[in-house]
């Protein structure tokens, strides 16, 4: 599935005097079916707007979301569902539940009004454990778990969802390195073996040249540059995205591109 | 009656401007002549007519301190609970007459206390005497009649049985009751009121049902609503013989000097033969 | 690979009272046939216990006319509608609590939360207390009693209130903006209703109070029959919800990122339990701790998952506040305790013992 956003806006609320405060405007990208593209930019640079945009979640003011060629807006929530996933930033549930509850609420899309899943469904939900390797955590309370294990199984239940594509923000955000690691080949396995479609919006810029083949620069609501990681993680971008002087380099041994920081743009 | 506070007590012994915030005891100073000495009453106050042109003082939980003490009074009758009330008035100098809540008898000791203090005592003595006589009166025309087991209301919710308060075997209620020639069927408890389930009612099942309201048709409980509402105890006595009474008037409900108005009204709803 | 492998490896126990981990589907049967036998028993057993003795073969005794039959009366005009009203308001209470609770995100949320229960209280007060005064007889419709009708049209005052204040930036309900919305018009309210009383005279008084303190003797079937209509439709809203009701908990955004139509299902959710609680408080005055004490007891034996709790609390309630109301009218007989103050005596101990468990 290939995601689409064209000429995409959104406002915040309203400003007294000034008008509605604008989020983002005039965003256009395209995510090209089993790519895994990076979502980078500053703090308050729309990120998060952007990717509940592309989830259908939230309706832009103007342009449109498709999936596919076909308008998010024409589809049910349902239907987006079973093909959209989202894994946020933290996710808080009010109640005690277990993880394997937690991924079972994944196949809500799947499931009638007042159903209540069936074998293959506990099949799906135990298959997104084993590939998030949290099976063992089935029957624990969620809240329990550590920050690591806990971004595992929110990405397990989005995976029950048999999306075929996944939009993650800031997964790696709280982990620590073991676990970012963990995460990072994993959401690689994943795009590569099961080809799903990944959106990946990170501060973090090693983890987007380390997993990313393609990157959308934002800042301040619009799109700064989109291309192969290649082509669009350079130093200039860096100090035009962060205000920031960085050696961008190629690292022989990880593979991929590296980004130190050297210091603060005066 | 004893001045209330400590102190000296620099007001006349008898009493020349009164404020009575309880209705009962403003009705009893009309009756035994001390109506012009009253300059103050409760919000609550209705009889006799004269008494909704006097100043409002507020009533038991509202009592306006500066509005009685405006009224320049030399006593001021209050409720026995209001002892902040009758503190403040004691050390402003002002005599206070507490309020006793209890049977008839402390009803007309109360009559006769207030001619004391008012100065009219000769007119109280008579008015307490006429009112014993007419209980009296009372008595001696259902004697020998049968006592109907009696359920006395004076509080329902209008169009059910929720909330309904009965008369228990203490208090002034209770005492006219027995005089007009009936047996209380809560006369075992020893409580001014009851509050009775459902199935305490079908239990002591009364011959006779009498409710009293201060106000009438205006609350939305007319004869008509009464009966239909009792009509769901359908092994009652009373609702299979249609002996429930509806009466309205707050003489009913006011512990003064219309108990007689009330006990003759209870004797006629009771012993409707003996009145004719 | 299953998910059967995983157990064998599974940390410890989430709830204290573990079931099997039987699917969703067999824990959903289980729950509702035993807590049913119990709502079912305590339904049965109830009228039959009471102060006054009565006997059972005279109550089915068919050869005597039921105007004569005292014991038939007691049993099928007293006790029996008191106890069905009972298990209604105690069923709607506890589940409105549920539906709240997932609503709002706080397992301490109770149904009197948002205000409801103080707009039906401030309506009852106003009859109680006016009804000398104005022709609130003409209140009445229907088999509703004028206090009924005013605490049914004060609850949907207050409802529609908190949930225009909740609305009015267009598009989904604010949580906080619903509870502060809420706890402003419970204070607001209660401050109403404290003036109502204070210019009230003493006998009207003490009746809103008593009104306040809860009362299911409704005597006979009619109040019942008027409850019953709203109780119903408010059931079949609440039947649409659970597995909803799991997702909202989760937050607004990751509801709608697995397909829930987020304010539909608020929507739903805000009306049918606020609909639930004005039927059962207009029906029995606001009996507290039932919307807060079933869930919780609940959730701690069948776990939290909704779509097995909401059913659960409906069945659990009824049977609480049938025992609770037998408790409060045979107790200290002949006196009857206020039906409310069982349950608060029940339930504050019980969340004393939740918090020093937790501790």
């Amino acid at each position: 599935m290939s995601l689409t956003a064209a000429g995409v806006s959104y406002n915040y609320g309203r400003r007294a005097g000034v008008g509605p405060v604008p989020a983002l405007a005039g965003v256009s990208l395209h995510v090209a079916r089993g790519s895994l593209a990076g979502l980078l930019g500053p703090n308050g640079c729309g990120k998060t707007t952007l990717l509940k945009l592309l989830a259908g979640v939230l309706r832009p003011a103007e342009g449109q979301v498709s999936l596919d060629g076909q308008p998010l807006q024409r589809l049910s929530r349902r239907a987006v569902a079973r093909r959209i996933a989202v894994v946020p930033q933290e996710t808080h549930p009010a109640f005690d539940y277990t993880a394997l509850e937690m991924v079972l609420m994944g196949r809500h899309p799947h499931l009638g009004a007042f159903a209540l899943e069936g074998p293959a469904d506990l099949a799906i939900a135990a298959e997104a454990l084993e590939a998030t390797g949290t099976a063992h955590l089935a029957h624990r309370n969620y809240m329990t778990l550590s920050g690591g294990e806990k971004q595992r199984v929110v990405i397990a239940s989005a995976l029950a969802q048999s999306p075929d594509v996944l939009l993650l923000d800031e997964p790696t955000a709280s982990l620590d390195l073991g676990y970012q690691l963990d995460v990072a080949s994993l959401l690689r396995r994943l795009n590569r073996d099961r080809g799903v479609t990944m959106v990946l919006a990170t501060h973090d810029l090693n983890l987007a040249a380390s997993l990313c083949d393609s990157l959308v620069l934002l800042r301040e609501g619009r799109v700064l540059a989109d291309g192969t990681t290649s082509d669009v993680l350079t130093a200039a971008m860096v100090r035009r995205l962060y205000d920031v002087e960085a050696d961008v380099r190629l690292h022989q041994e990880a593979g991929h591109l590296t980004v130190v920081p050297v210091g603060r743009r005066p | 009656m004893v001045p209330r506070a400590g102190g000296q007590d620099p007001s006349p012994v008898v009493a020349r401007r009164v404020v009575s915030i309880v209705p009962a005891l403003t009705e009893a100073l009309f009756a035994i002549g001390a109506g012009p000495l009253v300059v103050g009453v409760s919000r609550f106050d209705q009889f006799p007519p004269e008494v909704k042109a006097l100043p409002s003082v507020g009533a038991l939980l509202d009592p306006n301190t500066e509005r009685i003490l405006s009224l320049r009074p030399d006593l001021v009758i209050a409720y026995g609970s209001q002892s902040d009330l009758q503190t403040q008035l004691g050390r402003a100098g002002i005599r206070t007459f507490s309020y006793r809540h209890d049977g008839i008898a402390t009803i007309l000791d109360t009559i006769a206390e207030l001619g004391t203090a008012t100065g009219r005592q000769a007119d109280a003595a008579r008015v307490v005497a006429g009112l014993r006589a007419r209980l009296d009166a009372v008595r001696a025309r259902v004697a020998g009649r049968d006592r109907p087991r009696t359920l006395l209301v004076f509080e329902r919710q209008p169009g059910s049985l929720r909330e309904v308060y009965a008369s228990g075997g203490v208090g002034f209620l209770h005492e006219m009751l027995e005089i007009a020639g009936a047996r209380n069927v809560f006369a075992d408890v020893a409580r001014e009121s009851v509050q009775p389930s459902v199935e305490t009612l079908l239990a002591r099942a009364p011959e006779v049902i009498i409710e009293v309201r201060a106000a009438g048709l205006i609350e939305g409980v007319g004869a008509g609503d009464t009966r239909e509402s009792w009509s769901v105890l359908a092994s009652v006595p009373a609702v299979r013989t249609g002996r429930i009474h509806l009466l309205t008037g707050d003489y009913l409900v006011v512990p003064g000097p219309r108990l007689a108005d009330a006990t003759e009204a209870f004797a006629r709803a009771l012993h409707a033969e003996a009145y004719e | 690979m299953s998910v059967t492998d995983g157990v064998a490896r599974s940390g410890p126990p989430v709830a204290g009272l573990a079931l099997p981990r039987a699917s969703v589907r067999t824990r959903l049967l289980t729950a509702v046939g035993g807590f049913g036998t119990l709502a079912a028993a305590a339904c049965i057993l109830a009228p039959l216990l009471g102060t006054t003795e009565i006997s059972l073969a005279r109550v089915f005794d068919r050869s005597i006319p039921f105007q004569d039959n005292v014991d038939a009366q007691i049993f099928f005009v007293a006790r029996l509608p008191r106890v069905l009203a009972a298990a209604l308001v105690g069923s709607t209470l506890a589940s409105a609590g549920v539906v709240f609770q997932a609503m709002l995100r706080n397992p301490l949320a109770t149904p009197f939360t948002l205000g409801v229960s103080a707009g039906a209280s401030l309506g009852a007060m106003l009859v109680i207390v006016l009804g000398g005064t104005l022709a609130t007889g003409a209140l009445a419709f229907g088999p509703f009693t004028p206090v009924a009708a005013a605490s049914l049209a004060g609850a949907a005052m207050a409802a529609s209130l908190v949930y225009w204040l909740a609305t009015r930036r267009g598009y989904a309900m604010s949580t906080s903006v619903l509870l502060l919305a809420g706890v402003t018009l419970n204070s607001f309210f209660s401050a109403l209703i404290m003036f109502v009383q204070y210019i009230a005279d003493f006998t009207q008084v003490y009746r809103a109070a008593r009104w306040l303190m809860g009362d299911l003797d409704v005597g006979g079937f009619g109040a019942l029959g008027s409850a019953l209509p709203l109780v119903l439709v408010a059931f079949a809203l609440f039947a649409r919800l659970p597995s909803s009701l799991n997702l909202l908990s989760l937050g607004d955004d990751a509801a709608a990122a697995r397909g829930v139509d987020v304010v539909r299902a608020q929507r739903l959710a805000f009306f049918s339990a606020s609909l639930a609680t004005s039927a059962a408080v207009s029906l029995a005055g606001p009996i507290g701790f039932v919307g807060i004490v079933v869930p919780h007891l609940v959730r701690l034996i069948v776990g939290v998952d909704h779509r097995v709790v909401l059913p659960a609390a409906a069945l659990f309630g009824a049977a609480f506040l049938v025992l609770c109301d037998l408790v409060a009218r045979t107790l200290l007989a002949p006196v009857e305790i206020p039906v409310g103050v069982v349950t608060a005596m029940i339930g504050g101990p019980f969340f004393l013992w939740l918090l020093v468990r937790r501790g």
